[in-house]
């Protein structure tokens, strides 16, 4: 693959570059998720991240919670946030840490609005529109390749997903990162039975042992709840496609993430500290893996599927990719890259990469994928414990 | 030169179907350093498991040059390779044990 020309994006006053430049209506509390939507159904275009929790959440719930929506509050994709919940302390400290990043956000809490749901609609409204017109002055500038980040996905995966779409995309990887970008891949339970390969590829000692043990966290798990992971992972779906066990489906979905060193194992929507590929660990259900792959700053996903997968990130644009006929005829307005030529072998790997990189780059510059188009897009962010 | 399944790695005994197989049919089969000849001996669906050696009870299931599981049974070259005869080595408490 020649090196290729750069993208356009949107310059971020802390220094991050963005592909979109998104209004976010930002609901930290359950209460006021309804209001988000109202708003944003108001001022078109704006986005919504509303979680369905409030108080009560506990110990790792609450520092996830938290660490996830400010991340998606100071995405780079998102121009401009207005911080929604229902009482002060919370709303202002996730206001205030949004803020850090030099963007323009405001902040609007139903307890000074008397509690009121149709005021804080009205004020929101007012506060969206303005923020939206004044985003809209920003102009795209040239960057490098070097400024994406990419997150790496797969969903409903059948035997075409190990022996194209994935493969395929870690050459993507392999490109961006030979340019200087970031990647991340999560989805912990999908490395079992490929641990090996990848704690091989561990910068030190240090990073493959955390590796190992991110597996074998996740594999007690499955074993503590009395899982048989045949039917769960690898689910019903993929069985049903031809995929066996999960060795079989890690071996497949770790070719994701290309050939680089892996420069270290970071938590669930934790920021990397730096470019390269990173590993997260964290649940592998999409929605989830997504939002916290999204929330570690990715401006753009890259997902591969066997037989189809509507999530797509509501911040994020999401590149669809499969290479097997049939669902790449039947979802023609839903699959952004089509790879089946080189499962029938009309096409190579490396041509097929070369045709990925320019979509990539297309996309990043502000070419609609069908995610957006269609607006598929959502944000879901892990819970994991009890909580009060 | 067209085929009819793919194998990964030049280690591995089974391939993956690139269109569904049927019994008694001679398929060809790629493989990275090697083409081979396989007799079908019951249907195999598309992107589904042929195996293109026998493979003795208990033994690894190799794709991707990489075990993926173990034979449950005895497996006879040209049989379908799934999960009523391929068990995983992981996340049971028999192999954690």
């Amino acid at each position: 693959m020649t090196t290729p020309a750069g993208v356009l994006v949107y310059a971020r006053p802390d220094g991050t570059v963005g592909v979109r430049n998104h209004l976010l209506i930002l609901s930290i509390t359950g209460l006021t998720g309804p209001t988000a939507r109202r708003i944003a159904r108001a001022v078109p275009g704006a986005r919504v991240v509303a979680t369905p929790y409030g108080s009560g959440l506990l110990g790792d719930d609450e520092a996830v919670q938290m660490r996830s929506l400010v991340a998606l509050g100071r995405h780079p994709n998102v121009g401009a946030t207005l911080v929604i919940g229902a009482s002060p302390p919370k709303v202002v400290e996730v206001a205030e840490a949004i803020g850090a990043s030099g963007r323009p956000v405001e902040r609007l809490i139903l307890d000074e609005c008397d509690h009121d749901a149709i005021t804080l609609t009205e004020r929101g409204i007012r506060i969206a529109a303005r923020l939206l017109r004044e985003l809209s002055r920003q102009r795209r500038v040239p960057a490098g390749l070097d400024s994406m980040f990419l997150a790496l996905e797969c969903g409903r995966s059948d035997p075409s997903s190990g022996l194209v779409s994935n493969p395929l995309v870690g050459k993507v990887v392999d490109a961006v990162l030979a340019a200087g970008g970031t990647a991340v891949l999560g989805e912990t339970i999908e490395w079992l039975g490929a641990e090996h390969l990848l704690a091989a590829r561990a910068q030190d000692p240090r990073v493959a042992e955390h590796i190992r043990a991110a597996v074998e966290r996740r594999e007690r798990m499955a074993i503590a709840a009395g899982l048989d992971l045949t039917g769960n992972n690898p689910g019903p779906t993929n069985v049903a496609a031809g995929l066996s066990t999960i060795e079989e489906k890690s071996l497949g979905a770790i070719t994701k993430g290309g050939s680089a060193t892996i420069r270290g194992v970071v938590g669930i929507a934790e920021a990397p500290a730096g470019p390269g590929l990173w590993l997260m660990d964290a649940p592998a259900y999409a929605p989830e893996s997504v939002t916290g792959l999204v929330a570690a700053g990715a401006q753009l996903a890259l997902f591969t599927t066997g037989v189809g997968n509507s999530f797509v990130s509501g911040l994020a644009p999401t590149i669809k990719i499969s290479a097997n006929p049939a669902t790449s005829a039947r979802l023609r307005e839903q699959l952004d890259f089509d790879a089946s030529d080189v499962l029938e072998r009309r096409a190579t790997l490396d041509d097929a990469a070369a045709r990925l990189l320019a979509l990539v780059r297309d996309v990043a510059s502000g070419t609609l994928t069908w995610g957006e188009v269609l607006d598929e897009g959502e944000e879901v962010v892990s819970r994991m414990g009890p909580a009060l | 030169m067209s085929w009819d399944a793919t194998v990964l790695a030049d280690s591995d005994n089974v391939a993956v179907a690139l269109r569904r197989l049927e019994a008694g049919e001679r398929v060809t089969v790629h493989a990275p350093a090697r083409a081979l000849e396989v007799t079908v001996r019951e249907t195999v669906p598309l992107f589904h498991k042929l195996a293109i050696a026998d493979i003795a009870a208990g033994a690894d299931i190799r794709k991707y040059g990489q075990r993926i599981g173990q034979s449950r049974d005895a497996i006879r070259a040209g049989s379908w390779v799934h999960v009523h005869n391929l068990a995983s080595c992981r996340a049971s408490a028999a192999h954690s044990a």
